[in-house]
C-alpha cells in the first residue's frame, strides 16, 4: 500500500520538479556551446517564481477559455506524469489509461492551447495555433504508430508493461523495427517539444515561432502555468523515450537503494538525451516551414515501416 | 414479457403516425399544428426508447407478423437486440431534436407551413424504426422508400432556394440508386433461398450466403456495399451527403446525420452477419479500407471547409468511415473465427456509432442554435459568440471536443476501442491483411489529428475573439428549449465517456445474439481503488479515474497557486497587435487557419486561388483586393462528370428513336413482344 501512495508522488515531484532543470540545462549547454556564458541552470526556476508573484494581463478580447486553458493544459500534462513509469518501473497508477491515454491527453493540452490563441483576436496567435496543429497533425500519427510498433513487440499498451517486459528481455530492443521506431520517435519529439529544425524557442520574431506564438498572450500566472507544462511536456517525452528504449536500471519495485540508482541513471540518460538535442539544434538551422512535413512525413514511413517489419519479420 | 415489448413498440409507431395527422389537421394554426406533432413525437420516442430498453434487457427476439389486406404482402417485424440497439439510438435523437424541434421552428412561423415539418418529422421518424426492425425484404424496401421520400421533403424544406432543390434532387437520384441495387441484392439472394413461398421473409435469407455460388456471392456483396454505401455517405458515394444535410433545416440535419445515416450499418451488420455468412476474410479487408478512406477524405474536405453545417456534414462522412472500420475488423475477424476479436471490433464501431450519433447531433443542433442567432452558416461572418452565445458555447465546445476524442468525454472511448481492436489485428494469420489492418491504423490515427484541427477551427473561429460581421455582433441566445435539448445531449457525451461500462454491456447483449460471444466478463474488471476499468488483452482503460485524477490535481494545484499569491488580479487591456487597435480585421480566419493544409495536401484539394487586384491609379494605389480560392472537388469533375456525359451523349445518340408518332411508338411494342416470344419459345 505505501507503494501505491509514494510511488506517484515521486513521479510527479520528479517531473513538476526537475522539468525546468532540463530547460535550464539545455540553455546553458547551448549557450557554452555558442562560446557564451549563459544563464545559470536555475534561471527557469526564478523565471517561473517571479510569474507565479505577479498578476496577469488579459485581453478585453479574451473569454473564460483563455483563463481557463492555463489550468487544463497544466492539469492534462500533470495527469500524464502519473502514468509514465519514471523512476520505477511500477505504476500504481497504471490501470487508468495506457500510451493512447497519454497521446490524447497531449492532445488535451493542446487542443486548448490553440483555441486559446485564438481567443485573443490577434493574427500572431492564430498563426501560431493554425501551425502548431498542422505540426501536430503530421507528428501524432507517427508517434501513435511508433508506440504500436512497441506494444506489438510487448504485446501491450500499457508503458508500464512495456518497460517492464523490454526491461527483463533486453534483446528485444534489438529488434530492426524497434530501431526505427525509435529513429520515428525521436523526430517526432523534436517536433512535438517545439524544438529546432520544426520550432524555435528562442526566437521573438513572430513570423517564426509557432509555440511561442501561441503564449504570446499569457501573462503572470498563467504564462507560468503554460511554460511549466511545456518543459514538463518536453521532460515526459524524455522520460517515455528513454524508459522505453532505454530501460536498463529503472527500479522493479519500492526499494530505497532501487530508487536511488534509477535515479542516478535517470539523470544521466535524461541529461545525455537532453545534450543530443543541443547538438542537434546547435547543428540545424530552422526549416522552413512547408519543409516540416517533409521530415514528420520521414518519422511517419519510418514508424509505418517499423510496423510492417515487425508483421513481415514475425 | 414478449407483448408488453411488442405493445410498447406497436404504440411509440401509432403515436408517431398520429402525430403527423394531428399536424396537418390544425389547418388554420400551423403553429399549434406543429407543436402537437413535435409533442406527439417526443412522446413516442419515450416510448420506442422503453421499448429498446426492455427488449435489450429481456435479450430475446420478439417478432410481430401482420397480415392485414392482402395475401401476399405479410408484413413482418422483428425486434432483436440488434434492432434495439438502433431503436434506442434514433429514438434517443428523436426525443432530443424534437424537444429542439419546438424552440427551432420558431424560425420558420408565419413564413411557411411548419405543420408540414412536424407531418414529416413524425413519419420520418416512424420510418427509420420500421426500417430497422422490418423482417421481410418488401416491407424492408418499402419503409426504406418511405425514409428516402419523407427525409427528401425535409431536406427540400426550403425550397425557394435553388441550392436547396439541387441538393434534393442529387439526394433523391442517388437514394434511388442505391435502392435499386438492394433489390437486385434481394432478388439474386432470393433465387437461392430455395423457397417458393413469395413472402420474402428474411427468416429465409438467414445464412442464404451458405448455399450460394461464390459468384453470385460476391455480386451481392458488392451491391449491398454500394447500395448502403450511398446512404452511409462512403467515398466515392458520398456526394449527395454534403450537400443534402445542410441544406436541410438543422433540427432535419440533426437527425439525418445523427442516426439516418446509420441504418445503413444496420443494412451492413444484417447482411454481412446474418445473410451472406460466411464471409471470406478479403470483405473485412475491402470493408475496413472503404471505411478509413472514407474517414481520411471526408475529414480533409471537412478541415477546408467555411460552411459550418457542410463541414459537420463532411465530419459525418468521417465518423461513419471510423464506424466501418470497427465493421470491417469485426468482419475479417469473424471470418478467421477469432469470434472474441470479433465482438471487440463489432463493440468499438457500435460504440463509435451512438457516440456519433450524440456528438454529432449536439454539433449539429448547435450549428442550428447559430443559424437561428446570426442567420448565417459562413465561420467567416461569425466570431465573438462565446459572449453572446454564453450556453450554445460551452455546449459547442463540449460537442468539438468529443468528436475530436479528446479524453475523458465519449469520442475518445470509441477511439481508443478501435485503436485496441486494429492492435489486435496480429492475430490474423494472413500477413497482407496484418498490414493493411495497421495501415488503416496509421489512417485512423491521422484522421483523428485532423479532426481535432477542423473542430478546432469551427469552435475557435466562429466562437472566439471579436465578431466579423453585423450578423455576430448582433446576436443574442436562442430560446431556453433548445438550450436545455443540446444540454442533454451534452450530458449524454460526458456520460458516454466516463461511464463506458454501461453502454458496453449493452452492446454485450448485441453481440451475444449477433455473434454468439460474451466478451463482457473479460474486459471489464475491479481494481485496487475499486473503480471499473475497462481491460483488453493489451491494457486497462479508466475513463472514471483519469476524470477523478485530474480534478483532484486541479483542487491541489489550484490551492498551491492561491497559497503562493492569495490575491491573483487580472488586468482587462486590449491584446497587442503592434500598435493598431485590434479590430477583426486583423483575426486570423478559418480560411488562413487550414492554409498549411491545403498546401501539405495539395494532390487532393488542388487549391485554386485568384487575386483581383483594382487600382485607382496604376500600380500605386490599391482601390480594391478581391481574393477567390477554391477547392477543386476532384470527384465531382473526375467521376461524377464523366459518367454524365457519357449518360448524357448515349441518350442524345438514342433520341432519334424518340419521334412523337404513336404508331412507331406501336410498333416498337410489337417487335418488343415478337422479341420476347422468340426467347421465351426458345
Amino acid at each position: 500500500m505505501t507503494a501505491e501512495i509514494i510511488l506517484p508522488i515521486l513521479q510527479i515531484l520528479v517531473i513538476v520538479g526537475f522539468s525546468p532543470l532540463v530547460k535550464g540545462f539545455i540553455n546553458k549547454i547551448e549557450a557554452r556551446l555558442q562560446c557564451r556564458r549563459g544563464a545559470s541552470i536555475f534561471q527557469p526556476y526564478y523565471n517561473l517564481i517571479k510569474l507565479l508573484r505577479k498578476d496577469a494581463v488579459v485581453s478585453e478580447t479574451s473569454s473564460w477559455i483563455f483563463r481557463a486553458t492555463p489550468y487544463v493544459t497544466f492539469i492534462s500534462i500533470l495527469i500524464i506524469s502519473l502514468l509514465v513509469p519514471v523512476l520505477s518501473e511500477q505504476v500504481p497508477l497504471n490501470f487508468t489509461g495506457d500510451i493512447i491515454l497519454i497521446i490524447y491527453l497531449f492532445a488535451l493540452a493542446r487542443f486548448f492551447l490553440v483555441l486559446a490563441s485564438l481567443d485573443t483576436g490577434s493574427a500572431f496567435g492564430g498563426m501560431g495555433g493554425s501551425r502548431e496543429m498542422m505540426v501536430s497533425s503530421m507528428a501524432e500519427p507517427a508517434m501513435i504508430l511508433s508506440f504500436f510498433t512497441v506494444a506489438l513487440t510487448v504485446n501491450s499498451t500499457n508503458l508500464c508493461n512495456i518497460t517492464n517486459l523490454l526491461h527483463n528481455n533486453s534483446v528485444l530492443l534489438l529488434n530492426p523495427s524497434l530501431i526505427l521506431a525509435f529513429a520515428a520517435m525521436t523526430i517526432v519529439l523534436i517536433a512535438e517539444a517545439g524544438r529546432i529544425p520544426v520550432d524555435n524557442p528562442f526566437t521573438h520574431l513572430e513570423l517564426t515561432m509557432i509555440h511561442e506564438g501561441m503564449m504570446l498572450e499569457f501573462s503572470g500566472r498563467y504564462l507560468a502555468l503554460v511554460e511549466w507544462a511545456s518543459s514538463m511536456k518536453l521532460l515526459l517525452l524524455l522520460t517515455i523515450l528513454v524508459n522505453i528504449f532505454f530501460p536498463w536500471g529503472i527500479a522493479d519495485g519500492l526499494t530505497f537503494s532501487g530508487l536511488i540508482i534509477a535515479f542516478a541513471l535517470y539523470v544521466v540518460k535524461i541529461g545525455f538525451f537532453a545534450f543530443l538535442i543541443v547538438i542537434v539544434e546547435m547543428s540545424f538551422a530552422k526549416l522552413r516551414i512547408f519543409r516540416i512535413p517533409n521530415l514528420l512525413g520521414t518519422a511517419f514511413i519510418l514508424s509505418i515501416l517499423a510496423v510492417i517489419s515487425l508483421y513481415v519479420v514475425r | 414479457m414478449a407483448e408488453h415489448i411488442s405493445h410498447l413498440f406497436i404504440i411509440s409507431i401509432i403515436l408517431y403516425l398520429a402525430g403527423s395527422l394531428f399536424a396537418l389537421c390544425f389547418y388554420g394554426w400551423q403553429r399549434v399544428g406543429n407543436y402537437i406533432a413535435l409533442i406527439f413525437a417526443a412522446i413516442a420516442s419515450c416510448f420506442s426508447i422503453a421499448t429498446a430498453v426492455v427488449a435489450l434487457s429481456a435479450g430475446s427476439t420478439i417478432r410481430l407478423d401482420f397480415t392485414i389486406y392482402h395475401a401476399i404482402i405479410k408484413y413482418n417485424f422483428l425486434l432483436d437486440p440488434v434492432s434495439a440497439y438502433f431503436i434506442l439510438a434514433i429514438s434517443v435523437i428523436g426525443f432530443v431534436a424534437a424537444i429542439y424541434s419546438i424552440g427551432y421552428t420558431r424560425l420558420y412561423v408565419n413564413k411557411r407551413d411548419t405543420r408540414f415539418l412536424g407531418f414529416n418529422y413524425n413519419i420520418f421518424l416512424a420510418s427509420m424504426l420500421l426500417v430497422v426492425t422490418a423482417n421481410n425484404a418488401l416491407v424492408f424496401m418499402i419503409v426504406w422508400e418511405l425514409m428516402t421520400i419523407v427525409s427528401f421533403f425535409l431536406v427540400i424544406y426550403e425550397h425557394e432556394n435553388p441550392v436547396n432543390m439541387k441538393a434534393g434532387f442529387m439526394y433523391i437520384i442517388m437514394a434511388h440508386i442505391g435502392s435499386a441495387l438492394l433489390a437486385v441484392a434481394f432478388f439474386i439472394m432470393f433465387a437461392h433461398t430455395g423457397t417458393l413461398d413469395f413472402s420474402f421473409c428474411f427468416d429465409d435469407f438467414r445464412n442464404v450466403g451458405s448455399h450460394m455460388p461464390v459468384i453470385y456471392k460476391n455480386v451481392v456483396f458488392f451491391l449491398i456495399i454500394m447500395g448502403f454505401g450511398i446512404k452511409a455517405g462512403i467515398f466515392p458515394l458520398h456526394l449527395w451527403l454534403p450537400m443534402a444535410h445542410p441544406a436541410a433545416p438543422s433540427n432535419v440535419s440533426m437527425v439525418m446525420s445523427g442516426v439516418m445515416i446509420k441504418t445503413a450499418i444496420y443494412g451492413f451488420i444484417r447482411f454481412y452477419f446474418e445473410f451472406l455468412t460466411p464471409c471470406p476474410p478479403w470483405w473485412g479487408v475491402v470493408v475496413l479500407i472503404i471505411g478509413a478512406s472514407s474517414a481520411l477524405l471526408g475529414i480533409l474536405y471537412a478541415l477546408t471547409e467555411r460552411d459550418i453545417k457542410t463541414l459537420l456534414a463532411y465530419s459525418s462522412i468521417e465518423n461513419n468511415g471510423i464506424i466501418i472500420v470497427g465493421i470491417g475488423l469485426s468482419m475479417i475477424f469473424k471470418s478467421y473465427n477469432l469470434m472474441a476479436l470479433s465482438s471487440l471490433a463489432m463493440m468499438a464501431g457500435l460504440y463509435h456509432l451512438v457516440n456519433h450519433a450524440v456528438f454529432k447531433s449536439l454539433l449539429f443542433g448547435c450549428a442550428g442554435n447559430i443559424y437561428y442567432a446570426t442567420h448565417t452558416k459562413n465561420i467567416e461572418e461569425l466570431g465573438g459568440l462565446i459572449k453572446r452565445l454564453q450556453v450554445t458555447a460551452p455546449l459547442f465546445l463540449v460537442g468539438a471536443l468529443a468528436i475530436s476524442a479528446i479524453p475523458p468525454l465519449n469520442g475518445f472511448f470509441s477511439e481508443w476501442l478501435i485503436f485496441q481492436s486494429i492492435l489486435n489485428g496480429f492475430h490474423i494469420p494472413s500477413v497482407i491483411i496484418k498490414i493493411i489492418t495497421i495501415i488503416c491504423g496509421a489512417v485512423v490515427a491521422l484522421t483523428g489529428a485532423l479532426v481535432a484541427t477542423c473542430f478546432v477551427k469551427a469552435f475557435g473561429i466562429s466562437f472566439l475573439a471579436m465578431p466579423r460581421s453585423e450578423h455576430a455582433k448582433k446576436a443574442k441566445e436562442v430560446p431556453v428549449i433548445m438550450l436545455v435539448s443540446m444540454g442533454l445531449l451534452a450530458s449524454l457525451c460526458v456520460f458516454l465517456g466516463i461511464f463506458p461500462v454501461k453502454v458496453m454491456m449493452v452492446i454485450n447483449s448485441v453481440n451475444t445474439h449477433l455473434l454468439n460471444t460474451n466478451i463482457l466478463p473479460a474486459i471489464t474488471s475491479y481494481d485496487w481503488l475499486h473503480t471499473k476499468s475497462v481491460q483488453t488483452n493489451f491494457t486497462e482503460l479508466s475513463p472514471k479515474s483519469a476524470t477523478v485524477l485530474g480534478l483532484m490535481l486541479f483542487a491541489v494545484t489550484f490551492g498551491v497557486l492561491t497559497l503562493i499569491k492569495p490575491r491573483f488580479i487580472k488586468k482587462i487591456y486590449e491584446t497587442w497587435t503592434c500598435g493598431r487597435s485590434p479590430e477583426p480585421r486583423l483575426e486570423y480566419t478559418a480560411t488562413a487557419f487550414t492554409r498549411p493544409f491545403k498546401t501539405i495536401f495539395s494532390n487532393l484539394y488542388r487549391p485554386q486561388r485568384e487575386v483581383r487586384t483594382e487600382y485607382s491609379v496604376p500600380n500605386f494605389f490599391v482601390k480594391s483586393i478581391a481574393y477567390v480560392s477554391e477547392v477543386t472537388p476532384i470527384f465531382e469533375k473526375y467521376l461524377y462528370s464523366p459518367v454524365s456525359r457519357f449518360v448524357l451523349s448515349m441518350s442524345t445518340k438514342v433520341r432519334w428513336v424518340h419521334t412523337g408518332s404513336i404508331h412507331i411508338y406501336l410498333t416498337y411494342i410489337f417487335i418488343t413482344l415478337i422479341i420476347l416470344i422468340l426467347f421465351v419459345g426458345k
